[in-house]
């Protein structure tokens, strides 16, 4: 196990080279020109003169060949300098560690109602199965898996914010974004209602969390249904299986058998999923940020995309192909514990 | 124009409407960008200009509304042949300091630091800024290069070595004695006094200078050298020269003489702060704090301003009928905006290029001089339904324009006749182009548009499906490609025709007719050699002279009477021979809290001017 765990680990670095390379390769194709015009606004980009246009495109070293420019760009990311991110008007490593921290405490608070809710449900829809209870729950998760993500988001803010005036958008109000960038403020990890308690501001706790259900409620959703139906149909297709029969002819009790034989090994592509869920939610929910206005890694990822940053492309591409890679190992490792005939080698 | 300005004040109160005012203290500006950089040497975007725009004071301001008044500022004049203060045959501009005026940092304003401001922009000079307009009329040069470069009688990249180190101690001390002998003796002190000398009499000059402007800022010279702009030596000065944004320390810094400090600039959450500046010369500020922050989707904007929280937010025309049935909100549709879209032909495509066929007149495709042929080009200008674009796909948001001169500038006259859709007539020109074939052959082109521009795209829609109706030989494919992609294929002269916007660096009609009409302008460039072999021959409705020197001469002149015929005149020309389509003239929505008063509608101003702001129900 151990040593699967280290050449997995070793793999990491040459697969995020070569990721790198190819998306490098790419950018390479568009010409000088082109990318120039994404380093300048657009409106400005109509009153270069041609000189101009030379000068720029040799300032940020696009009139360089391929080889060259991966070469600088590869030998300033071992100094930890990955460029300058036109679309966060910040360094890009910069632009990542100050966007990161919103993502993670979203992902963090959206986890357990996630997955806990998600798998709780299928579990309950299966055992009930065909019964007014699984209807019930079906229909709630078809609606959640059918429903657009950004129309739902809008939904949650509707009711939320303008309805209700409980869940504003942002990160913070106005005046908690004061005191956590003040001085007499210390940052422990960035995560805002953590750092708000370890300071000890109850006000800018609860702020931070007000501002952070909203995204919640709206992933939560969404999210569940994906869950639950995966959860649901494992389930049932163990509870068909010859030994669950035999359990419940021994006389087993039927919270036994639920609990100890079939739910634990309907649980493996549960986990997939569930770890795929976690992945994908650190890799930034795109639509859900943009629409509270959270500025986490999503936002930032589509608006790099968009505008062809490729300063800020490969950034997120680093950081999200590293925590894909070490993310499917910690699954793969994960299948062993639930479920030890799984042999890791 | 007028009927489109019609201002709509919706102060009803409904069961959830606020019977208070949210947060009277602060402005919260809901917008869609942030700052580009705020340096005011480097700043060309309206998004930073705004910032700078309250943070900083000019010499001299637009007087409210007016695009064309000025009232004093950190100047105690505006300079005028009248008063004095213009002389030398309008070739220097006089401007005494106003004192006691104090930067926010507690130091004063002196001459010093105005002479420096100026000192400083022309050698900083970024590619892709705003010093161009400086060193045109002060030198008669488009950038410093080419300045040093005749100065010292060597190419830029001779002078100096990729480290932008002289390569030569003769080169060293030309450079040296460059800022002695040409920049210092520009801009010069007496006393009190500022005196900047003019290569040339040029009319615009003010409008260059005056607030609307992030370039024509006040910088405080003691802060700038703290920090590390130019250090006002003669040695060395080309160590500041031509940095990238990023490299300025004035990237995320402030500090000017303006009503508002800067606080701060959070990029992640795109949003500046900024703080009333109690020791302000005109007394401070009514509202202490004003967030400016880039929310780049509509639906959360939406909300913002109906729960309170944005007291200020940019709405998309094609929503203007939700926010006039929302409560508590000003929405004035209509606002004048300085920019023209236009059509403009390229009159000689590259042969290679994708877009055009066959590349010749055989029914598949279309010659590389197409639009050299003026028959085309009036039947393209009577197959476009400019009204139908403007009620229908702007949502009444936009003005029809004779050229492509905005409503308001010098020389814009509504009397000029303007293209209307007319099949018939397109049909008889393009039956006269190419003595009758292309009537026979038909045509196949593309026209391209920059995807997620949608005016652009049913632009050429309209263009499309009109041209087919007058003859189904007539095929035009509308291509969406990514905006790089639009810009290079334009660099290359590949596009036939393209849709493009030009917004006003100054309000001065020499902005625009040069830009769209002159060979050499910023589109006129991309009109082709044929364009611009055109443009320079002697016309008769000129006197004899070409158009490009008409351009010419109309931007020196003195007189403005005569200057304004000289553009009549120009129009009349453009628009019988149709050099370019102006499609609409776009207007702005504005959309505030009904609690906010004070805002006054300068379309050249960047932005808001929170100074005049206070908060009431």
């Amino acid at each position: 196990m151990t040593t699967y765990i280290i050449r997995r680990l070793l793999l990491l670095p040459l697969i995020m080279l070569g990721v790198t390379l190819i998306v490098f390769s790419m950018q390479q194709l568009l010409g000088p020109l082109k990318l120039l015009s994404t380093y300048v606004d657009p409106n400005t980009y109509a009153k270069l003169s041609d000189q101009d246009k030379i000068i720029l495109m040799e300032q940020y070293g696009l009139t360089d060949p391929l080889p060259v420019r991966y070469g600088k760009w590869i030998g300033n990311l071992l100094k930890g300098d990955l460029g300058w991110s036109v679309v966060g008007k910040e360094p890009v490593l910069d632009a990542l560690l100050h966007r990161f921290p919103y993502t993670v405490e979203l992902a963090l608070y959206a986890l357990f109602p996630i997955i806990g809710v998600g798998i709780w449900f299928g579990v309950t829809a299966a055992v009930h199965h065909n019964s007014f209870i699984d209807q019930t729950i079906r229909i709630f998760a078809l609606i959640g898996w059918s429903l657009p993500d950004f129309v739902w988001a809008i939904l949650v803010l509707l009711i939320f914010y303008i309805g209700l005036g409980w869940f504003p958008p942002g990160n913070l109000s106005l005046w908690a974004d004061e005191v956590v960038k003040s001085a007499a403020f210390n940052n422990y990890t960035n995560l805002l209602t953590i750092d708000a308690l370890l300071n000890g501001r109850i006000d800018v706790f609860w702020d931070a969390l007000r501002h952070i259900l909203g995204p919640i409620i709206a992933i939560s959703w969404l999210w569940w249904a994906n869950l639950l139906r995966i959860t649901r149909s494992s389930m049932l297709e163990v509870l068909r299986k010859d030994y669950i029969r035999t359990a419940r002819s021994k006389g087993l009790p039927e919270k036994i058998v639920i609990n100890k034989h079939a739910r634990r090994n309907a649980l493996i592509p549960v986990v997939t999923t569930a770890g795929q869920m976690v992945i994908g939610l650190l890799a930034g929910v795109v639509i859900v940020e943009m629409v509270f206005v959270r500025t986490g890694l999503g936002s930032f990822a589509a608006t790099a995309a968009q505008t062809l940053d490729y300063a800020s492309i490969m950034g997120v591409l680093l950081f999200t192909s590293f925590i894909l890679i070490v993310g499917n190992l910690i699954i793969d490792v994960s299948y062993a514990f639930i479920d030890p005939r799984i042999r890791l080698g | 124009m007028k009927k489109f300005f019609i201002i709509l004040m919706v102060t009803l109160l409904g069961v959830f409407a606020f019977t208070q005012v949210k947060n009277p203290d602060m402005i919260f500006d809901a917008t869609l960008s942030e700052p580009d950089t705020l340096d005011p040497h480097h700043a060309y975007d309206t998004s930073s200009g705004e910032v700078i725009f309250n943070v900083y004071d000019n010499l001299i301001a637009y007087d409210g509304e007016s695009l064309s008044e000025f009232v004093p500022m950190l100047s105690t004049v505006v300079p005028s042949v009248e008063n004095g203060y213009l002389r030398d045959g309008g070739t220097t501009y006089v401007f005494p300091i106003r004192e006691g005026v104090k930067f926010h940092n507690g130091n004063d304003l002196t001459a010093e630091d105005v002479e420096y401001t100026f000192e400083r922009a022309l050698l900083y000079n970024p590619p892709g800024g705003p010093v161009w307009m400086y060193l045109d009329p002060m030198f008669g040069v488009f950038s410093i290069r080419t300045l040093v470069e005749d100065y010292v009688g060597a190419s830029w990249d001779n002078i100096f070595d990729s480290n932008m180190n002289p390569t030569s101690p003769e080169y060293e001390e030309a450079l040296v004695n460059f800022y002695y002998d040409v920049i210092d003796p520009a801009v010069e002190v007496q006393g009190n006094e500022v005196h900047v000398h003019l290569a040339r009499p040029f009319a615009p000059f003010l409008n260059v200078i005056a607030s609307g402007s992030g370039w024509g800022a006040i910088l405080d010279k003691e802060y700038s050298v703290e920090i590390g702009i130019w250090d006002g030596n003669a040695e060395g000065w080309w160590k500041y020269h031509g940095w990238t944004k990023e490299q300025s320390p004035y990237f995320d810094h402030a500090m000017g003489t303006g009503p508002y400090k800067l606080v701060g600039w959070d990029h992640a959450q795109q949003r500046v702060t900024l703080e009333r500046f109690d020791d302000y010369w005109r007394g401070p500020a009514p509202i202490r704090r004003v967030i400016i922050q880039g929310i780049d989707e509509w639906s959360t904007r939406r909300a913002m301003l109906e729960t309170g929280d944005a007291d200020i937010a940019y709405v998309p025309a094609q929503y203007l009928d939700v926010v006039l049935s929302m409560d508590g909100l000003t929405v004035i549709p209509g606002t004048p905006e300085v920019s023209i879209t236009s059509l403009g032909f390229n009159w000689q495509v590259d042969p290679e290029s994708p877009y055009i066929g066959s590349g010749q007149l055989d029914g598949n495709g279309i010659p590389p001089n197409f639009f050299e042929d003026h028959n085309v080009r009036l039947g393209f200008a009577y197959a476009f339904d400019y009204d139908g674009m403007i009620n229908e796909v702007l949502n009444g948001l936009g003005e029809k324009v004779p050229t492509a001169l905005p409503t308001g500038f010098l020389g814009f006259d509504e009397n000029l006749p303007t293209y209307e859709l007319d099949l018939q007539k397109a049909e008889n020109y393009f039956k006269r182009a190419y003595r009758g074939r292309l009537w026979q052959t038909g045509f196949k082109m593309s026209i391209l548009y920059n995807t997620g521009n949608d005016a652009r795209r049913v632009s050429a829609e309209i263009l499309r499906d009109n041209l087919a109706k007058i003859n189904p030989r007539f095929q035009v494919e509308v291509r969406g490609v990514q905006w790089p992609t639009y810009l290079d294929e334009r660099e290359n002269m590949m596009l036939p025709v393209y849709i493009i916007g030009w917004v006003a660096d100054f309000p001065d009609p020499h902005n625009f007719i040069f830009t769209y009409y002159h060979s050499e302008g910023d589109y006129g460039g991309y009109y082709g050699d044929n364009f611009a072999e055109f443009a320079s021959l002697p016309r008769p409705e000129f006197g004899g002279k070409s158009l490009n020197k008409m351009i010419e001469d109309a931007a020196v002149e003195a007189d403005p009477a005569k200057r304004e015929q000289m553009y009549i005149d120009i129009q009349d020309f453009v628009i019988d021979y149709a050099l370019v389509l102006p499609l609409y003239q776009p207007q702005g929505l504005r959309v505030h809290r009904s609690w906010l008063k004070g805002w006054i509608d300068n379309p050249i101003w960047p932005g808001d001017y929170y100074y005049d702001y206070t908060k009431v129900e």
